[in-house]
């Protein structure tokens, strides 16, 4: 399903960046990803555990449990993905996640808000929060790595003083101090109890962050200032404006995330999404997009989140232990690491 | 007369029909596991919050050990990594695995609710163990065995108040990771256990997120600024382990008290035994009362467990310390 899914956004995206010539390494990074994804799909099914014949991997129960669980840090490596395409990176998502959730669960439950006002409040917090740190960043020149570092520190304490070092448990109802019982929908499936919600929104969000990035003048704006700062502002590219923008997509991506974390798990603690940041960076990486800035993909991004969480899911179906799953990652990461390297070589960009 | 007569009839028949679908149903009361064997064979699966602590590691070393006795189980761990999200995951592969037994510490309760669902409407018996999901055992979930945070702690600040600053006198907390449920219950417990003596006064509480480094930073800058602070309360032993380093970097006498009674060199028995703290209070795992409770579902085909089974603290003093050293 999550397969067709991707063969749908790749439609959407126009040709590769014209390349000077054809490189057939380019094209397997450039597709590093869902070659990765195909690699570890028929490692799955090779070596699932199998019950009366039908293979664990494949049964539908088990590709929901799949990307229902990378949905999260996929809306999030999402945004980052605009972040890192202007060799920027942003530290804070995690932290942010959590600071929705609670914001999220303490505005409904002790707060009295509506569901809407409180989704509207918390995704314009998100953007707000990625706005001063881009703002921050641009207007002081800091590294963006210090600034959304400074941001991580800053929304878990915001977190823990909104929650009052409290756990906010979210339940359901009408009358105050109860959540709508609709809001839960995120933590179910549609269609016949075969798709999660919180996919659906993380598909969603997928497609329209291929389209923007792929056919806007604001996505040409995103590559051509991670591409060549300088050259971008020459010709005349609002620098300040794309790089203050980009966070702000990652702080909208983080909220979207938390309101997705609270009503999965009825729940909100400063605690949530915890490293985070980490796992969606590695997807991005994954996915092709170099930390250098000026290229990536969102296909690859979402490839890569759904290959991550593949893997996962058939380690553990064969009781392999977390420390080989973590071995394992390390390895893939290297391996997209210099896959891009060797290509960037080639092409006489060595940095 | 007559249809006087058919009724009575008819009512015997249909008394003695209900009498017998009771003695029926009584009679035929579902193992909880159908598959149930003496001989067979069984994985039982375990859903741990979080390998990276100490005590959940404790907790696994005694589960595997426990089902290593068991020739027919075989004991499947997998780590949450302090993510309600992986965990969720990790309960639904269990699903699709098929496990005989679900055993689970869920990370947050709520969170794992509807996977714990999920595991019953399986057909999965779940065990919780340590830490409960919402709901009624035996309803919500099979049974759950553990210790009770808030009473340990209470238990704890009994002893404080009783023993060790009868007198009175200055107290300090040391919390665990805020928000987390242990660490909430544990300083409401603590709290609600000095009460006893109006002459304590609790002057400071910090966090240290379960972790000793933060513990000793915490603790050096609480004997800064209260010089006379006579007794600690760490809500873990790692954490009363940092504090200790803290006491005698200040050179100052404190009373430490740990929780959890972790065994091992680092653990919290054989420090006081030693005599640097003053008392840990154990939080029992109860490993072995869950795979005892898994003999009799999956090997004995039980119809019905204890719904709820909550393992007792031990007081580890000067007194007990050396002898429990060994276990």
């Amino acid at each position: 399903m999550s397969d067709q899914k991707i063969s749908v956004a790749t439609s959407l995206a126009p040709a590769a960046p014209q390349k000077h010539r054809v490189d057939p390494l380019a094209i397997i990074v450039r597709f590093q990803s869902l070659i990765g994804l195909v690699l570890v799909a028929i490692g799955g099914v090779i070596f699932s555990p199998r019950r009366h014949g039908e293979i664990l991997f494949l049964n539908p129960d088990n590709i929901a449990n799949i990307v229902r669980a990378v949905s999260e840090t996929g809306i999030i490596a999402i945004g980052m993905t605009f972040v890192i395409i202007t060799a920027g990176i942003d530290l804070s998502v995690g932290a942010v996640l959590g600071l929705s959730s609670v914001v999220t669960a303490s505005m409904m439950i002790s707060g009295g808000f509506g569901l809407i006002p409180t989704i509207l409040a918390v995704l314009a917090m998100g953007i707000v929060f990625g706005v001063v740190q881009g703002t921050i960043s641009t207007r002081f020149r800091l590294e963006p790595f210090i600034v959304t570092l400074a941001g991580l520190q800053a929304a878990r304490g915001l977190a823990l003083i909104v929650s009052g070092n409290q756990y906010i448990n979210i339940s359901y109802g009408d009358g105050p101090g109860l959540a709508p019982p609709v809001f839960a929908v995120l933590g179910e499936r549609l269609f016949d109890n075969t798709v999660p919600v919180a996919t659906i929104v993380f598909i969603i969000f997928a497609a329209i962050a291929t389209i923007v990035l792929n056919t806007t003048r604001f996505g040409r704006y995103v590559y051509a200032v991670g591409g060549n700062e300088r050259a971008a502002r020459i010709s005349g590219v609002p620098v300040s404006m794309v790089k203050i923008s980009v966070y702000a997509i990652t702080g909208f991506a983080s909220a979207i995330a938390g309101i997705v974390h609270a009503g999965q798990f009825n729940f909100g603690s400063a605690n949530d999404g915890m490293g985070y940041e980490l796992t969606a960076i590695a997807a991005v990486v994954i996915g092709g997009t170099s930390l250098f800035g000026g290229a990536g993909s969102m296909v690859g991004t979402v490839a890569g989140t759904i290959m991550l969480g593949a893997l996962a899911n058939i380690l553990q179906l064969n009781n392999i232990t977390p420390a080989t799953q973590l071995l394992a990652t390390a390895a893939i990461i290297v391996l997209a690491a210099v896959l891009q390297s060797l290509v960037r070589r080639r092409e006489g960009l060595g940095r | 007369m007559r249809t006087k007569t058919g009724s009575r009839v008819l009512r015997a028949a249909l008394m003695a029909g209900a009498s017998l679908c009771i003695a029926g149903s009584a009679y035929a009361a579902e193992p909880l596991v159908k598959a149930c064997a003496k001989d067979g064979q069984f994985v039982i699966g375990f859903s741990q919050a979080n390998n990276a602590e100490p005590y959940r590691q404790h907790v696994n070393d005694e589960l595997t050990a426990a089902a290593k006795e068991v020739p027919g189980f075989t004991l499947q761990i997998a780590d949450g990594a302090g993510n309600v999200n992986t965990q969720t995951s990790q309960v639904d592969n269990f699903i699709t695995q098929k496990v005989d037994i679900l055993l689970i510490s869920p990370f947050e309760a709520a969170p794992l609710t509807p996977a714990v669902k999920r595991a019953m409407d399986a057909g999965i018996p779940v065990i919780e163990l340590d830490r409960k999901t919402v709901g009624d055992p035996g309803k919500d979930y099979t049974a759950f065995i553990g210790g009770d945070n808030f009473k340990i702690a209470q238990e704890a600040g009994k002893y404080t108040a009783s023993k060790l600053l009868p007198d009175g006198g200055e107290a300090a907390v040391l919390e665990g990771l805020p928000s987390s449920t242990p660490a909430v219950e544990r300083l409401n417990g603590f709290k609600e256990g000095v009460k006893g003596n109006s002459k304590i006064q609790i002057v400071a509480e910090q966090a240290a997120d379960w972790v000793p480094d933060k513990a000793q930073t915490a603790f050096a800058a609480m004997l800064q600024a209260h010089p006379d602070i006579k007794v600690l309360y760490a809500s873990n032993d790692m954490m009363a382990a940092g504090a200790l380093l803290a006491a005698k970097g200040a050179g100052k006498d404190v009373k430490i008290i740990g929780t959890d009674g972790l065994p091992g060199p680092a653990g919290g028995i054989e420090a006081v035994a030693k005599g640097d703290w003053a008392a840990t209070f154990t939080y029992p795992t109860g490993a072995k009362e869950a795979i005892d409770m898994s003999k009799k579902i999956l090997l004995d085909c039980a119809t019905s467990v204890d719904t709820t089974v909550t393992v007792d603290t031990t007081a580890i003093t000067a007194e007990n310390a050396k002898q429990l050293m060994g276990k």
